[in-house]
C-alpha cells in the first residue's frame, strides 16, 4: 500500500469530538435563545419531542438494525427513571435536606441529575442484558413476547411499591436497600426535581444521534444490519450474531434509560408505572416503523411528527390511538419499509445510494 | 506441520430416518482444487453444512490444521478459516455491494465499538483497510462499477459472483463454493472457470467445488468426489470418475435424466460459443 500523509492527529482528534461540539453548541443556543424567546408551552413540546427521538432512535438500534422485534422499550425507559429519580429525589434530601431543585445551570443539583441519568442508563443496560441474553440465542418471535413480558412485569411490581414517600427526616434513618421500594406505587413517583431542560435534551439527543450514524457507518454496525439481512449468512461471514444482537440490544436499552432519566425529571410529568406501559412501548414502535427501519433520520423525524401531531390534533385525543393504527396500516401497505426504509434524508436527494458507509 | 489442510474424518448426518450423509471423508492439501459431485439429492449441500457448523455431524470430524472444527458455532468455523458461499444465494439484498464485501472484512477488525464511536485513528485506518481490501475484491469480480448498488439489483451472476467475494473477504483457508456456476450463461460459466483456477495461487486457500456442469467441474479439479444417495461411490481423477460405471450408473439411474439432457444441451451451446 502507498503511503499517503493522512490527516494529522489534532486533525482526526477534532473531527472525532466535532459533532459533539456543534451538538453542545445548538443545545446551548436552544437553551438560552430559542427556549425563552419561544415560551414554556413550546419549550415543554420540544423536550417531548427530543426524548421521543431518543426513545425511537434507540429502538431502531434492535427493530430496524438488528431487525429483531422489541415491544417493551418503555420498561427500560422506567427502569432508567426510576433508578434516576431515586438518585436525585433521596440522594437531594441527603445532600440538601430537600427534594426540590438545587443550584443553577450546572450547578450541584444539575451534576447530581447527570450522574443520576448515568446511573438510570446504566441499570437499564443491565436489564436489557438480563432480557436480552437468554432470548435472544433463540430466533424468531420469542424476543417480542419476552420484552412484552418484561415491560407488564415490571409494571405490575413498580405499583405494588410503597406509596408513601418517607420525609427527610425519615430518609436518614432508613437503609438505602428500603428506600428503592418506596417509589410512589400506583399513583405515580411526585416531588422529583424538575432538571430536565433543553440544554441537557439537547445533550442527549446529541450523543444518540452521533452514536447512531457512528454505528451504521462502521463495521459493528454494518454486522448488526448483515443480521437484520439474513442471520444465516451473517453467521457464515463470521459474526457471532447472538453476540451482536444482545450488544445492540443493551444499547438501546442503555439509551432508552438515559431517555426515561430525562422524562422522570421533566416539568408537568408525574413518573408513573402506567405512563410507561405497554401504550409508550407501541408509541415508540410506531416511530420506528413509520420512519424506516433502519433509518436514523427516518425515526426522529417520525418521533417529532408523532410528538407535535397529537398537540395539533387536541380535539380528536380520544381518536389517537385509531388514527395510529390507520397510519400504521397504510404504511404498511404502500411503503412496508417505513418513509425513508434504510436509507437517510440526505440521501433522498442523491441520484444513488451511497453504501451505509462514508 | 505436514498433515492435510483440511481433514474431514467420517462424518454421518441423518435426517431423521434419511441418511443425507453417510460416512463422508476428505482431505485436502494446500492450494487443491477438489470436486464434489452427484445427482440432485446426493447429500453435497448437506455436506458443506456440516463441514461449516450449520448442522452438528451424528458422528465423525472435522479439523482444519489439526485444529478440530465439529462442535463449534458456524462463525467460529469461519473465523477459523473455512468460508462457503450458497446455493441458494443468500446476499444481504438491501446493502449495497460494496457492504455485502466490507461485511465480511469485520474479522481484520479489532477496535471496540467505544473506539468506532469515537473514531479514533485506529478505527479509521482498519475502516479504510477493509474498503481497500474489499474493493479489490470487486474489482477482481469484475463488481467495481456496481460497489453502490444494492445487492438486491445485481443479475443473477453477479450476485453469484458477489457471494464469492464475500466469502473471500473472511480471508479463509479453505473456501467452499456451491454451485458458483448455476444460471450462467456459456461465457459466464468459462470467465467463471478462469477465475477459480486462479484463487488458490493467488489467495493461498484449497477450494471444494460443488458443481453440476460437467465441463466445470472436470476442467478444473484435481480429484473428484462422487456422492449419491449420501453414500461416496466414488473418488479419483477427473478421468477416471468420467468413466467410472458406478457413477455412470448414478447420473443415470436416478431422476438425473434432465440433467443429462441439461448438460447436453450446454455443451451443444459451449461448442457453438
Ligand atoms: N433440513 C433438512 N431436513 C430434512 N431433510 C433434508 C434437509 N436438508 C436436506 N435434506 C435432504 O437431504 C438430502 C440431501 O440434500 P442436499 O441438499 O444435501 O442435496 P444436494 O446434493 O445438495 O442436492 P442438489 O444438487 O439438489 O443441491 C435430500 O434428500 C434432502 O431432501
Ligand atoms: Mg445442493
Amino acid at each position: 500500500m502507498e503511503a499517503r500523509p493522512g490527516p494529522s492527529a489534532a486533525v482526526t482528534a477534532l473531527r472525532g469530538v466535532l459533532p459533539f461540539l456543534v451538538g453542545a453548541f445548538a443545545s446551548l443556543l436552544l437553551h438560552f435563545v430559542v427556549a425563552p424567546a419561544s415560551g414554556p408551552f413550546a419549550t415543554k413540546l420540544v423536550m417531548d419531542a427530543g426524548i421521543n427521538v431518543i426513545l425511537a432512535v434507540s429502538l431502531n438500534l434492535v427493530n430496524g438494525f438488528t431487525g429483531q422485534f422489541s415491544i417493551g422499550h418503555a420498561g427500560f425507559m422506567a427502569v432508567g427513571g426510576y433508578t434516576a429519580g431515586l438518585v436525585t429525589y433521596y440522594g437531594s434530601m441527603l445532600l440538601w435536606g430537600s427534594p426540590a431543585a438545587h443550584g443553577g445551570f450546572l450547578g450541584g443539583g444539575e451534576l447530581l441529575f447527570l450522574a443520576a441519568c448515568l446511573a438510570g442508563a446504566a441499570v437499564a443496560a443491565l436489564a436489557g442484558l438480563l432480557v436480552g441474553l437468554p432470548s435472544l440465542r433463540l430466533r424468531g418471535d420469542y424476543l417480542a413476547i419476552v420484552t412484552l413480558g418484561f415491560g407488564e412485569i415490571l409494571r405490575v411490581l413498580l405499583q405494588r411499591t410503597g406509596d408513601v414517600l418517607p420525609t427527610a427526616a425519615e430518609v436518614r434513618r432508613t437503609p438505602l436497600p428500603e428506600l428503592a421500594t418506596h417509589v410512589g406505587g400506583a399513583l405515580g413517583f411526585t416531588g422529583i426535581p424538575f432538571y430536565t431542560s433543553p440544554f441537557w435534551v439537547g445533550i442527549f439527543v446529541t450523543v444518540m444521534l452521533v452514536v447512531a450514524y457512528r454505528l451504521k457507518s462502521g463495521s459493528h454496525g454494518r454486522s448488526f444490519l448483515a443480521i437484520r439481512e439474513d442471520e444465516v449468512a451473517a453467521e457464515a461471514m463470521g459474526i457471532p450474531t447472538t453476540r451482536v444482537k444482545v450488544t445492540a440490544f443493551v444499547l438501546s436499552a442503555l439509551f432508552a434509560g438515559l431517555a426515561g432519566g430525562l422524562f422522570a425529571h421533566l416539568v408537568g410529568t408525574t413518573l408513573n408505572p402506567r405512563e410507561l406501559g405497554f401504550q409508550k412501548s407501541f408509541d415508540v414502535v410506531i416511530m420506528v416503523v413509520l420512519g424506516g427501519m433502519g433509518s436514523i433520520s427516518g425515526a426522529a423525524i417520525a418521533a417529532v411528527i408523532l410528538t407535535l401531531l397529537p398537540e395539533l390534533l387536541r380535539s380528536f385525543s380520544e381518536y389517537r390511538m385509531i388514527l395510529y393504527a390507520a397510519l400504521l396500516v397504510v404504511v404498511m401497505i404502500v411503503r412496508p419499509q417505513g418513509l425513508l426504509g434504510l436509507g437517510e434524508i440526505w440521501d433522498v436527494w442523491r441520484p444513488r445510494r451511497k453504501g451505509t458507509g462514508r | 506441520m505436514s498433515g492435510p489442510l483440511l481433514s474431514v474424518e467420517s462424518i454421518s448426518l441423518a435426517f431423521g430416518g434419511l441418511k443425507a450423509v453417510n460416512a463422508f471423508s476428505l482431505s485436502l492439501g494446500r492450494r487443491q482444487l477438489w470436486g464434489l459431485i452427484g445427482p440432485n439429492g446426493a447429500g453435497k449441500t448437506t455436506a458443506f453444512n456440516l463441514l461449516t457448523g450449520v448442522y452438528r455431524p451424528d458422528s465423525g470430524t472435522v479439523s482444519l490444521e489439526g485444529r478440530r472444527l465439529n462442535g463449534l458455532p458456524p462463525h467460529e468455523i469461519t473465523a477459523a478459516g473455512l468460508a462457503r458461499t450458497f446455493q441458494n444465494i443468500r446476499l444481504f439484498p438491501d446493502l449495497s455491494v460494496l457492504d455485502n464485501v466490507r461485511v465480511a472484512c469485520h474479522l481484520d477488525a479489532r477496535h471496540g465499538l467505544l473506539a468506532a464511536l469515537l473514531r479514533t485513528p485506529r478505527h479509521l485506518a482498519e475502516e479504510k483497510a477493509m474498503e481497500e481490501r474489499s474493493r479489490a475484491l470487486l474489482s477482481l469480480f469484475g463488481l467495481e462499477e456496481r460497489a453502490d448498488d444494492d445487492a438486491r439489483n445485481l443479475p443473477y451472476g453477479d450476485q453469484r459472483r458477489l457471494e464469492m467475494a464475500r466469502a473471500l473477504a473472511t480471508a479463509p483457508k479453505v473456501l467452499l463454493l456451491d454451485e458458483p456456476a448455476a444460471g450462467m450463461n456459456p461465457r459466464e460459466k468459462d470467465e467463471l472457470t478462469d477465475l477459480i483456477r486462479g484463487l488458490p495461487a493467488r489467495f493461498d486457500i484449497a477450494v471444494l467445488l460443488i458443481e453440476h456442469d460437467m465441463g466445470v467441474v472436470m476442467d478444473l479439479v484435481e480429484g473428484i468426489t462422487v456422492l449419491d444417495h449420501g453414500e461416496t461411490i466414488a473418488v479419483g481423477a477427473p478421468a477416471a470418475i468420467r468413466r467410472d460405471p458406478k457413477v455412470i450408473e448414478a447420473y443415470l439411474g436416478t431422476g438425473a435424466v434432465d440433467e443429462a439432457v441439461d448438460e447436453a444441451v450446454d455443451e451443444a451451446v459451449e461448442g457453438r460459443a
